[in-house]
Formats: C-alpha cells, sequence, structure tokens
C-alpha cells in the first residue's frame, strides 16, 4: 500500500524521475547496450499475464504466468538478438515511444533502494502500417542507488498490461 | 447447405483444390479469404473436435473456464461431481453472455438480465416470478443451457458441436502415441504452469497450424538467430535429420527433429526420464530416445512443442513444453493462447525452470515466437491481395519419399524431418471438412 503523502525528498524524486526519463530514451532511441547500464545485476524484469476475472477474485495478474521473466543474463541475450542481423521481428524496427507518467516514488524495503511507481503508455510503429499499436502499463520499479554514471539502478521491474487480451502480434520491444 | 451461385463456384473451386493438394500445390488465398473463413466456421469448426481446455486448469469443483469453438463461446467447468461439462455461454431466456470472466470458481451462473440461474453444469435451476409470470407453463428442465459434447484425453478437454461425429478417440486415430510426448511428462503426467498467454495478431490460424504440424524447414533461417548465437544442439548441416509422422486421413502430422549425440531424453531430470521410460511403450521409449524436438499439431488448431532449450546459449537447458491453440477471430486474424506444459511430479525448480525457458523462447515475448509471428502476418497480409486468388504454394517436399518401415511409431512416417508430406495430409483433411464430405 503506498503512503498517502510524500516521504521522499524533491531532490531524489526530480532525479529518479529523470532517471526513467534517460532510460526510456534509451529504449526509444534504441541504444540497448545503454539500456543494459541502467539495470542491475541482479535485476528481476517481470510481465505478468493479466486474465479478465469476477471483481470479487482473488487476483487478475496471473501468480505463475509472465510474459517477461528475465534476469540480467536473458535480457542481455535479447539484446545480443538484436544485434545479429536474423531478427527478423525488429525488421524493420518498431519505432517506440514510452511515455512515462505519474511517478510515485516511495521509501523501499531496504536503504538506498526506492520503490518507484509509475504509467507507461508505449506508441509503436511498425513498418509502413498507418495504424501504430499503443500499450499502457503500470510499472513498479525498485531502484537502487548505484555508483554507475547514472548514479541508479533498476533493480527489479514490474509492468503490468492494462489489457488481458494484448493487442501486438508479438512482444519484440522492452517496456 | 445454400444453394446460391457463389457457393456452388466456390465448391467446385474446393474440389479443385482438394485435387491440387494431392499433386502438391495449396492456394494461397486460403491463408486469409472471408468465404474460406466463413466455410470453416460452417463445415468445420462445427463438426471437428475442438480443443477447450486442460483439465489441470479447472482441477477443483466449480473452477471454470471460457473457451471458443469457432465463433461460439463455451464454458468449461468442473461440475460438482468432479466431471467436466461444457456449455454455450448463453443465457437461455434473451441470450445474454452468462460468464464474462476468463476463469474462475462458480457452483451456478446467474444472469446479469432477468437473473435465470443455472447450475455450472448447464442445468437451469432458478427463474425469476416462475408462478406469477410463467404460470406453471414453463418446465425448467427444457430450458438449460445448450450443451456442448465433450471429451478428454491425457488431460486435454476437447468439445464437438456435431452429435455424430465419431468418438475422441476414433478423430485422434492413433495420434495418441506422439500426444503422449507431451501429456505423460514425468510419471504423473503434464499440468499447465499458469493461465495462457493470449493474444491477438493478424495471422491466419492454418498458418501455425501448418508450421507446427512439423516444419523443421524453417527453423535454420527464421531462427537463424538462435543457430548465431549457439542456441542449438543441431546445427545447419544436420538440421534436416529426423521424421516427419502423420496419421493419414486425419490431418493430424508431427515433426521429430532429431540430433546425432543428443541424449536421449535429454534435458529431463533423470529421475523423471527413468519414470517416462518405465511408463511409455517400449515403442514410444525407442522413438522418443531419439528425440531432440517434438512438434506437432492436432487437427484443427491445437499443436505442441516440446524442445531442449537453455537459458544462457551453450549451457545443457532443460525440455519446456508448449501448447497453443489459434483461435480464428476473422479472415486472417486469430486469437493466439499459448501455455507451458510441465511435469506435475517434478520439483517446483524444475517446473519453473522450464516455464522461464518457455517465455525467453515461445510466448508473447519468446524470441522464437517473435521472428514467427513477424513472418506470419506478413504471409497473412500478402495472402489477402487479389493477385493472388490464381496463385499456388509448392507442397511437394517428400512426394515420391518411401514410408520408413523400420520407425516404431504409427502413422505414414517419412524422412528427412524436412518434407511436406504432413502439410498434404494436414490440408487435405481440411478440404475434406470445406467439401462437406466428413
Amino acid at each position: 500500500m503506498s503512503a498517502t503523502t510524500t516521504q521522499v525528498d524533491l531532490e531524489t524524486r526530480m532525479s529518479l524521475q529523470d532517471f526513467l526519463y534517460r532510460e526510456a530514451l534509451a529504449l526509444d532511441e534504441r541504444r540497448f547496450r545503454d539500456w543494459l547500464e541502467y539495470l542491475a545485476a541482479d535485476i528481476r524484469y517481470e510481465v505478468p499475464v493479466r486474465v479478465t476475472r469476477e471483481a470479487l477474485a482473488d487476483w487478475e495478474l496471473a501468480p505463475t504466468s509472465r510474459i517477461f521473466d528475465d534476469t540480467k543474463a536473458t535480457l542481455e541475450v535479447r539484446v545480443q538478438r538484436l544485434e545479429t542481423d536474423f531478427a527478423w521481428a525488429e525488421q524493420p524496427p518498431s519505432r517506440t515511444r514510452h511515455f512515462v507518467t505519474n511517478v510515485v516514488v516511495d521509501p523501499g524495503d531496504v536503504e538506498n533502494e526506492y520503490l518507484v511507481q509509475s504509467n507507461c503508455f508505449i506508441y509503436r510503429s511498425r513498418g509502413d502500417e498507418p495504424t501504430p499499436s499503443f500499450y499502457s502499463l503500470f510499472r513498479k520499479d525498485t531502484v537502487r542507488r548505484a555508483a554507475t554514471p547514472a548514479g541508479w539502478e533498476i533493480a527489479r521491474r514490474w509492468a503490468a498490461f492494462d489489457q488481458s487480451l494484448i493487442n501486438a502480434h508479438n512482444m519484440s520491444i522492452f517496456i | 447447405m445454400t444453394s446460391s451461385s457463389v457457393d456452388r463456384s466456390l465448391d467446385d473451386e474446393l474440389q479443385g483444390i482438394r485435387q491440387g493438394i494431392s499433386e502438391g500445390r495449396f492456394p494461397a488465398r486460403a491463408f486469409n479469404d472471408q468465404q474460406i473463413y466463413d466455410l470453416e466456421q460452417e463445415r468445420l469448426f462445427s463438426r471437428a473436435w475442438c480443443f477447450l481446455a486442460h483439465e489441470s486448469e479447472i482441477p477443483a469443483p466449480g473452477d471454470y473456464v471460457t473457451r471458443y469453438i469457432g465463433n461460439n463461446n463455451i464454458i468449461v467447468a468442473r461440475t460438482e461431481h468432479g466431471d467436466i461439462s461444457a456449455n454455450l455461454n448463453m443465457c437461455r431466456h434473451r441470450g445474454n453472455m452468462l460468464c464474462k470472466s476468463e476463469m474462475g470458481n462458480a457452483s451456478h451462473f446467474r444472469c446479469s438480465y432477468h437473473g435465470w440461474t443455472y447450475k455450472n453444469s448447464g442445468e437451469l435451476i432458478g427463474v425469476p416470478y416462475m408462478k406469477e409470470g410463467y404460470e406453471g407453463r414453463l418446465k425448467r428442465k427444457d430450458w438449460g443451457l445448450v450443451n456442448v459434447r465433450v471429451d478428454s484425453y491425457a488431460g486435454l478437454v476437447f468439445g464437438c458441436l456435431d452429435p455424430d461425429a465419431p468418438s475422441l478417440e476414433e478423430y485422434l486415430g492413433g495420434f495418441q502415441f506422439y500426444l503422449d510426448f507431451y501429456l505423460k511428462q514425468g510419471g504423473e503426467g503434464s499440468e499447465v504452469h499458469g493461465p495462457p498467454d493470449h493474444w491477438v495478431a493478424e495471422t491466419d490460424w492454418k498458418i501455425c497450424a501448418e508450421n507446427f504440424a512439423g516444419d523443421g524447414y524453417h527453423t535454420p533461417v527464421a531462427h537463424q538467430w538462435g543457430f548465431n548465437l549457439g542456441y542449438f544442439p543441431s546445427s545447419g548441416s544436420t538440421h534436416s535429420q529426423g521424421w516427419a509422422a502423420s496419421i493419414p486421413g486425419l490431418g493430424h502430422g508431427i515433426g521429430l527433429g532429431h540430433s546425432p549425440n543428443f541424449p536421449p531424453f535429454g534435458g529431463f531430470p533423470d529421475d523423471l526420464a527413468e519414470r517416462m521410460r518405465a511408463s511409455f511403450t517400449p515403442e514410444q521409449v525407442e522413438v522418443f530416445s531419439q528425440v531432440r524436438t517434438a512438434v506437432g499439431t492436432v487437427f484443427p488448431n491445437l499443436s505442441f512443442l516440446m524442445q531442449p532449450f537453455s537459458l544462457v546459449p551453450g549451457e545443457p537447458g532443460v525440455r519446456f513444453v508448449t501448447m497453443r491453440l489459434y483461435h480464428p477471430a476473422g479472415p486472417g486474424r486469430m486469437e493466439m493462447y499459448s501455455w507451458c506444459l510441465v511435469p506435475k511430479d517434478a520439483s517446483q525448480e524444475y517446473k519453473d525452470e522450464a516455464y522461464r525457458a518457455y517465455t525467453l523462447a515461445f510466448g508473447q515475448a519468446g524470441t522464437f515466437e517473435q521472428d514467427d509471428f513477424e513472418n506470419w502476418t506478413k504471409v497473412t497480409r500478402a495472402a489477402g491481395s487479389t493477385m493472388v486468388k490464381n496463385v499456388d504454394f509448392p507442397y511437394i517436399m517428400g512426394m515420391e519419399s518411401e514410408r520408413d518401415k523400420d520407425f516404431s511409431g504409427p502413422g505414414h512416417v517419412v524422412r528427412p524431418y524436412v518434407n511436406d508430406t504432413n502439410f498434404r495430409n494436414l490440408w487435405s483433411r481440411w478440404a475434406d471438412y470445406l467439401v462437406g464430405e466428413v
């Protein structure tokens, strides 16, 4: 449960928000090697499967089903794949724009970690298709202070689509 | 059947298509065409045994999922007696959708329009103002939900809208021999790891059905990055090795990829492999010991893949199994349901590892799946263009192949793995349904 008032100082909040914007810029500019630099070595990167359920059901986000269930090593494999000439899903590349808004920062469970919640709206354009795809997600990241140029690293990314039946023939982009 | 001139000409055309299949041709337009889509709804999905659910999705009384057969939304529920019942998701009073969620648990369903209430087995049990409104003229037993015939094999629940269709056992016709590889992992069989990935694609369901009926041919190119990064236990030079097995006349087919030096049952924990050796027939053990990849389709739209895969290239990896259902949602459009099946009696650690291998390779963000759907949406797009009306594709690989008489598995079995034999069988069964001769 998120606190109802802000417990984190303005400078930290601004710094974390700026960090998320720069991370999104790396993705949208397809600088995937730079993007990996924003991720902690022990990152858990998860996107659960959403199921349409009744209002009072125990869960709507499946406890065991994941669209992405990645570590730093497997995210590196995904990036390495995109660097080959044979990643047909991204030939030609998707043009993405990540709109990150409603950033809410709370103290994390351990010192120097913050729970950073945000809304993420992704515009994706493919080839000469005039109709883009849109995906709306809620993200709950754990971001840690780090001795990296950015000053932060993502220790956990958890992002849930707001759709249960997803309007994408594939998910060859990052969230 | 209608007797309009348009339909007659389509019927004539389908007879020609059927003839073409036996000669190694199949028309491109079949993969994106309104008339063919309509006919599939009318003559194929309303008669064939269609996959509904895996029993492990609805283990407890009251558990249900909603799925489709053709364009019909079906509630598949475990009743209070423990058996499985399937019914059209439509109130018999005025046709409202009864159940609006994809899964859950309910002993009964109450319509949100006028309140008619049914047991999850479909029996009508509650009618508001029964006495005042219907004055004793409504017999509850006459107005239960529209029931769907169901049967199951090794955890797979199928439904059939045709009361006169032959049994599921007859329909599968020996393909069970191969399905056991996916469905009887370990000593206690397979279960779903969780609810399926579910997404839409501008892809015709038949392209997926064909690919998974054993398209070993596409792998070294469509998934070239995997070979490039060292992901495959086979190389481009050995990849064609293996078998294509099909059940003649029934449409089911499986590709069995073989890699020299790949260990028998490789990727399974030793104790699970031992249990499988004990529970499979000697013929199944012999066949399975030689198989690296098993990729098969149950006609019309259910497929499986078993593949050893490591999260990072070069490691031994695990065997993951995916099961997928291609729900036709319009000409050239489908909904994909994709599950991971894990051995029930495996450790949680192994199940989770197999699941992670599945998500990295298949599933909506899977690195192999991504490239497949990119190709398939492009095939579909081309198939809908006007110039394609009279264009055929070649299906002549393996036309002259002799049956491999030394192979221990059933059906028509040929070598190598790279072959069109399964696809000719798949499309000729499809054509049988579409011309109305099933």
